[in-house]
């Protein structure tokens, strides 16, 4: 197990090394960040002297090899923005980005899972119709619109929470749930899906066999077996979550990561590009071991030897 | 019995809690919300325009903008320029008892700290100090500014030091000025959360008490998203919004218990045009001018951008030198298909259009996309080429590669109320000697006239000079063709009272306050 756990964190390096890499020349390749940094009188000579000053003047694989050691050692650089530490003006925001992303996995979960293993239970019936047009809705509707739509209705025309911003219980809601809409309607489909081929196997057909309650052989032998794809996507999702909620933190004006890494995309800050893929590469593969990791608690047939 | 008295000590309470509110308040705690965040809280590290909306909280510079746009004297009691030698020297003296929010006094000493800070390269706005060679304090309240040539550009950029505590920044450093900034202004620094908010509070002790801010505190909301910045006014979560989109103006108007004001904002657009490759049909004065008849601005401002533009002919109205005798080319299809038909190009031509993308100014993807659809129209066939405004900004620099050989929507700041000084040293003189770092243009006459107002800082004379080069301008059709200034929209509550005021782009917050 032990050795497992190794030779997964040695190919996760690899991999953050390469997403790095790959990262590093496409930036260089769609632009140069100082004609963003100086105002637009700036002379030619304004131009040299801040490339001198952020150490764009030397060749790429100076700056690749520069970058690389500093890095190894937890210092990727100062924003250009921002005149901070690229990684801390990260880690500062992580909080709000975990606290967004939980919230929205825990609201797919709990909607997810009884929706997903009721259609199953009772299929062809209402509570599966609507499972199957709400998994389809969830499908359509992309969250930024989602999220519109909820700030319109909830917080605009009912005025029950709050439309923006950061803090309470409140506060939290809207967010979390445009940001677990899409994951909802995923899971609960895998989750039917699987739910159906465990409920027609003969272990399933043996407990019924013996007078096992059909409630108990659904919540307790069939779930945990259909859980295993589900586990994968919650892994699968709320990495994408950790890195990929920019446009629900735009929306809801949520303090996050994904919304600093994007906004330093398009300022083309370097700095701070470099420390969030290798933050987002961090958090997946760490989330892809623990979810490959559980698989065993879950399913004792499987084992990492 | 025992139920009255329980009453009567719950409103004494009450009264005594509504006492203190109104105390504490003192003019109020407000709560605005702005559509962009500065990245910078220090004004000699600026790094792009809407680093402005902070500093001009905190900072002041020596002259400042009226709401009128009217430049007058603010730090400055008193400036002139003169000429020894070789050498232009502004003598300025300065405003006695301006105090800094920690307490400090303003001196001489604090703006030639400005000016080392200023000119150096880390500052990213040294080149707008290039030709001042050095302060020199003459003693507390005196200084002069000694310039290798005189350069007119400083005038509109307020002198353009900053009043900062030098002994406050040499303790603290950089990170201590980002964390707590100090400056003369009207508003100190409470708090800030990035991505979140900034509190502020009324500073006591500010110079000008005419212009004290009425509100106590003032909590800047950061909401980039306009559905929710609409969100959050409409639901009463902040009483006041900057960038109020467009499309939602009229709704805003009719809106009882909402005030809405309309200002120009300090950018220019304009279309530019590669004129400098002799092989280009963009060379030709007349297929320019064609360009120009053939598209109807005046149609796109009213539809696309909802009546949100000032429609130029090369200024907008109330620039310095603003020449209201030139009237924009009027929109005229036929006039555009005979010029090209005269310039040798009767079946027309095709030409690379690149368009600027970006949420800087509302619209202005659409803009560029209408324009082009207008020169299709008249046999100008456009490929359009999209550009986020990082690509753009690379691009359009004349020197970059690979070149953008066609039309190019472009945006350059003119400042408030405006002065074309220094655009027009960028991108209408000919590229070189540290100027037309974006110009697709080489005219020597116009390089000499621009090279002239440039160097003149006789403000009577500067304005002749503006509408020489307009005319020129014009006529030649050089530089590219102007097409509007974008006005931005705020909105408020009517249970405050607010009026814009220019600096950070009318976002200085000035006169805020609680109705009484």
């Amino acid at each position: 197990m032990r050795q497992y756990i190794y030779k997964r964190l040695w190919q996760g390096a690899i991999a953050i090394v390469g997403a790095l890499f790959i990262v590093f020349i496409a930036q260089r390749l769609s632009g140069d960040p100082v004609a963003l940094l100086l105002p637009m009188d700036a002379t030619e000579e304004d131009f040299a002297a801040m490339r001198v000053e952020l150490g764009l003047d030397r060749p790429f694989v100076v700056q690749f090899g520069l970058f690389f050691s500093d890095a190894v050692r937890g210092d990727f650089g100062d924003s250009y923005l921002w005149n901070q530490p690229a990684m801390s003006l990260l880690l500062d925001r992580l909080p709000a980005t975990l606290e967004l992303a939980l919230a929205g996995l825990v609201f797919a979960i709990l909607l997810a899972v009884p929706l997903g293993v009721l259609s199953a239970a009772y299929r062809g019936g209402w509570i599966d119709n609507t499972a199957k047009l709400f998994a389809m809705l969830g499908q359509a509707m992309p969250g930024f619109w989602v999220g519109l739509l909820l700030i319109v209705v909830i917080a605009v025309k009912l005025q029950w929470l709050p439309a923006y911003g950061r803090g309470t219980l409140a506060h939290l809601i809207l967010p979390a749930i445009a940001l677990g809409w899409y994951p909802v309607a995923a899971m609960t489909r895998t989750l039917r899906s699987s739910m159906l081929d465990i409920l027609e196997s003969d272990y399933i057909r043996m407990e019924r066999a013996v007078g096992i309650p059909e409630r108990l052989i659904i919540w307790r032998y069939a779930l945990r077996n259909a859980a295993v794809p589900l586990v994968t996507m919650i892994g699968v999702y709320f990495a994408n979550m950790l890195g990929g909620a920019f446009v629900i933190e735009v929306v809801f004006a949520w303090p996050g990561v994904g919304r600093t890494v994007v906004e330093a995309v398009f300022a083309r800050d370097f700095p701070v590009v470099q420390a969030g893929v290798v933050l987002a590469s961090v958090v997946f593969v760490v989330v892809n071991l623990i979810v490959d990791l559980s698989y065993g608690f879950i399913d004792p047939r499987i084992r990492h030897d | 019995m025992r139920n009255n008295g329980c009453f009567i000590l719950l409103g004494t309470l009450a009264l005594i809690f509504v006492a203190s509110s109104l105390a504490e308040g003192d003019g109020g705690h407000i709560t605005v919300a702005f559509g962009a965040e500065p990245t910078q809280v220090d004004p000699t590290r600026t790094s792009a325009g809407v680093d402005g909306y902070f500093i001009g909280l905190f900072y002041e510079q020596l002259l400042g903008t009226t709401p009128e746009l009217e430049r007058v004297n603010w730090l400055a009691e008193a400036w002139q320029v003169t000429q020894q030698g070789a050498k232009t020297i502004i003598s300025v003296s300065i405003r006695r008892g301006v105090k800094f929010h920690n307490g400090d006094e303003l001196t001489a000493h604090d703006f030639r700290y400005a000016y080392q800070r200023q000119s150096d390269p880390a500052s990213r706005q040294a080149g707008r100090l290039r030709y001042v060679d050095d302060v020199e304090v003459l003693d507390d309240y005196h200084f002069n500014m000694i310039l290798s040539q005189p350069d007119a550009s400083l005038i509109s950029l307020n002198l353009d030091l900053f009043a900062i505590p030098r002994k406050y920044y040499q303790a603290v450093g950089d990170d201590g000025v980002q964390a707590h900034p100090i400056g003369t202004g009207p508003w100190k620094f409470v708090s800030r959360k990035p991505r979140e908010e900034l509190v502020v509070e009324r500073f006591d002790d500010y110079w000008n008490q005419d212009l004290k801010p009425k509100a106590k505190r003032l909590t800047i909301k950061i909401i980039p998203e306009d559905t929710t910045r609409v969100a959050a006014f409409k639901t009463g979560a902040v009483d006041w919004i900057d960038a109020v989109p467009p499309a939602q103006l009229e709704e805003f108007k009719s809106t009882p218990g909402v005030v809405v004001a309309s200002r120009p904002a300090p950018n220019n657009l304009y279309i530019a045009m590669i004129a400098i490759d002799p092989t280009n049909p963009l060379a030709n004065v007349k297929v320019r001018l064609a360009i120009a008849h053939a598209v109807d601005f005046d149609a796109i401002i009213e539809y696309i951008l909802y009546g949100q533009g000032i429609r130029t002919a090369q200024l907008a109205p109330g620039t310095i030198g603003y020449e209201a005798s030139l009237k924009p080319y009027p929109y005229d299809p036929d006039k555009a298909r005979q010029l090209l038909a005269a310039a040798g190009y009767k079946r027309g031509i095709n030409v690379p259009c690149y368009n600027l993308t970006t949420p800087r100014e509302p619209y202005i993807k659409e803009m560029g996309e209408a324009m082009f659809a207008y020169l299709g129209v008249v046999g100008i066939r456009c490929r359009i080429v999209q550009l986020e405004y990082g690509a753009w900004i690379n691009l359009v620099r004349v020197n970059a590669r690979p070149v953008m050989d066609g039309i190019v929507s472009t945006m350059w700041g003119h400042g408030l109320p405006g002065d074309p000084t220094d655009a027009w040293s960028g991108h209408v003189h000919t590229s070189g000697d540290g100027w037309g770092t974006y110009s697709y243009h080489s005219d020597p006459e116009l390089d000499d006239m621009i090279k002239q107002l440039r160097t003149t800082m006789d403000l009577k004379r500067q304005e002749e000079l503006i509408r020489a080069v307009a005319r020129v301008k014009h006529e030649r059709v050089a530089g590219g063709i102007p097409t509007y200034r974008p006005l931005i929209t705020f909105a408020w509550s009517d249970r405050i009272e607010f009026k814009p005021w220019p600096g950070a782009f009318w976002r200085a917050m000035r006169e805020i306050g609680l109705r009484e």
